[in-house]
């Protein structure tokens, strides 16, 4: 799924440059990171509430492209930066997480 | 009990009950006999030092004599005299004082040389169970009593305790009275609901924390209260006993219902907020990784408490503690339920 | 759809509470961080998580949830399971991901909304 279907179907808005422009094949849902990092598959899309620079810290190293913040979280600058430098995209969608995850439900859950 | 915490010193004292439950009592009032001492014991927790305490006072500065002090005792017929300046407490010139410079000779000294020093002091906003606590614990007769920015605001005596106890009973009984007479519809009022728990919240006990929230949701729930408005004071307690026990170095949880109003106190004994602004903002936070990890400190513990309370306050004193206070309204009917059958209605 | 329905389709189990409560599904809510949870102002609320901790209980029953899901078949502390017991909060272990239960949540209310 192309990173600007994402943003239309969760109503949010990217907040990293145009050119962080993943795809993604699943998505994930959870705002602990030490689940994020032991659950969470390559390419997959977080929805979450963690609007924290170590949330790109953890997208890094599990591999996650896009992160869709819900309930309009904003993401601190120091985030906004690390997920600009590391091509993570950065939506922010004023949805409920719950909300967010049946926006994106075409896509896959992470194979178990 | 820390053993730092309960020297005497200039400052105000602790909470004298940081190891206990207390849990006062939950009552509806509803005959005089079984319910008085209740009644009572709400009291105690619902009156403060500043509503008892004697504020205009006979002070003196460092810079009297002591025989300027015993004037002014033999005058005002007082036991007592605070040495203060701007509103700064010093010292106290007692009785024994006088009498030992009386007998040894310095009684044209100046205050500053022989005034106690080593002060047991109260703060305005402490319960009168506290204060009484204190007559019991300390065996003095008075005790000063400095508001949040240590200034001296006044004085107590036992006497003064006595007197406001005994006028707020008579008050109470009556209104006790009142009610269990068989003529008098039972009350839909929820100034007739009473209430006073207290909780201690020991920091970063996460194990513990929330117990006193889920107390105080159960105890909602029976009696009655509309589900929104319990959840609303639920969610309050809820956030402050998890920011005290994460934040601060531990403190309390106060529930009250009186007055047709239910309040949440939250008190902690430090470090303190330093920018209030900032912390009340949504999604502000210190915690670090090992509290997100519990599924806390997502920056919205102040925040939501404000949101869903009536009346918000917060104060807070660096190096000394914070103070929340989450009020709520009730509306009419609440807890009606079991107060007393509600009164007959008539028609549609 | 009440918690037995839940478990039934998150391919779980209920582990602790009243699994005959008989409360239905009033909203659905998914979320790790408490204080999220508590800022939702909604009726019979199912909690989707992914903590296992006592204190998703007890939020759950400050909100005055109907019950509880905890994901991934996440071993849950004896505590957890007391203060299930203890507070009447329903609490389900699936080993489905939080994102999935969203999804099968809302496929099987929609299903039961329509027939």
């Amino acid at each position: 799924m192309e990173l600007a279907e994402i943003v239309e179907l969760v109503k949010g808005t990217a907040v990293t440059p145009p050119d962080v422009a993943p795809q993604v094949s699943c998505a994930y849902s959870s705002d602990l990171l030490s689940d994020v990092m032991g659950h969470a598959p390559e390419d997959s899309v977080l929805i979450t509430i963690q609007n924290h620079l170590n949330t790109i810290a953890v997208c890094t190293l599990a591999g996650i492209n896009a992160i869709v913040l819900c309930h309009n979280r904003p993401a601190p600058d120091d985030m906004a930066a690390a997920a600009a430098r590391e091509g993570v995209a950065i939506v922010v969608s004023p949805l409920s997480q719950y909300a967010a995850a049946l926006a994106l439900s075409s896509l896959p859950p992470a194979s178990r | 009990m820390d053993e730092r915490q309960r020297q005497p010193a200039i400052l105000p004292p602790p909470h004298p009950s940081d190891d206990e439950v207390i849990d006062r009592h939950t009552a509806i009032p509803t005959t005089v006999g079984g319910e008085s001492p209740l009644v009572i014991m709400e009291l105690l927790q619902r009156m403060k030092v500043r509503d008892v305490m004697r504020k205009e006072i006979t002070v003196l500065s460092r810079r009297d004599t002591m025989s300027r002090a015993q004037e002014l005792m033999r005058k005002n017929h007082i036991s007592g005299i605070p040495i203060a300046e701007n509103g700064r407490l010093y010292g106290i010139v007692s009785v024994d004082d006088i009498i030992r410079a009386l007998t040894g000779g310095w009684i044209d000294d100046l205050c500053a040389k022989h005034m106690s020093t080593h002060l047991i002091v109260l703060e305005a906003d402490m319960p009168i169970a506290f204060a009484l606590r204190y007559f019991e614990n300390y065996k003095y007769n008075r005790f000063p009593v400095l508001d949040r920015h240590h200034q001296l605001v006044g004085l107590i005596s036992q006497r003064d305790v006595t007197r406001a106890l005994l006028y707020e009973l008579t008050v109470a009984i009556n209104r006790l009275e009142s009610k269990a007479a068989p003529d008098n519809p039972a009350p839909d009022d929820p100034a007739a609901l009473y209430a006073c728990r207290e909780y201690p919240v020991v920091h970063n006990d996460l194990e513990n924390a929330g117990k006193a929230a889920n107390d105080i949701k159960r105890l909602l729930r029976e009696h009655k209260f509309d589900t929104r408005l319990a959840r609303r004071i639920a969610v309050a307690a809820y956030e402050l006993e998890i920011n005290i026990c994460i934040h601060s170095f531990g403190g309390s949880l106060t529930f009250m219902i009186a007055d047709g109003k239910a309040t949440v106190v939250a008190k902690d004994t430090g470090p303190g907020i330093p920018d209030i602004v900032w912390a009340c903002q949504d999604g502000t936070s210190t915690a670090n990784d090992w509290i997100r990890s519990l599924g806390f400190g997502a920056g919205m513990g102040l925040a939501n408490s404000k949101r869903v309370s009536d009346r918000f306050d917060i104060v807070s004193v660096m190096g000394k503690g914070t103070t929340v206070t989450c009020q709520f309204n009730l509306p009419a009917g609440t807890g009606a339920d079991t107060a007393a059958p509600p009164p007959a209605r008539q028609g549609a | 759809m009440n918690i037995s329905k839940v478990a039934e389709t998150l391919e779980g189990s209920v582990v602790a509470g009243d699994s005959a409560s008989g409360r239905e599904v009033g909203a659905v809510v998914a979320s790790d961080l408490m204080s999220d949870v508590l800022l939702v102002d909604a009726d019979e609320m199912l909690l989707l998580s992914s903590l296992a901790s006592d204190q998703v209980v007890r939020t759950a029953h400050v909100v005055g949830a109907m019950g509880v899901v905890i994901h991934d078949s996440k071993p849950l502390p004896a505590s957890m399971l007391a203060v299930s017991e203890q507070l009447g909060i329903p609490l389900v272990s699936s080993p489905l991901s939080k994102y999935e239960s969203c999804v099968r949540i809302h496929q099987a209310l929609e299903s039961e909304k329509n027939g």
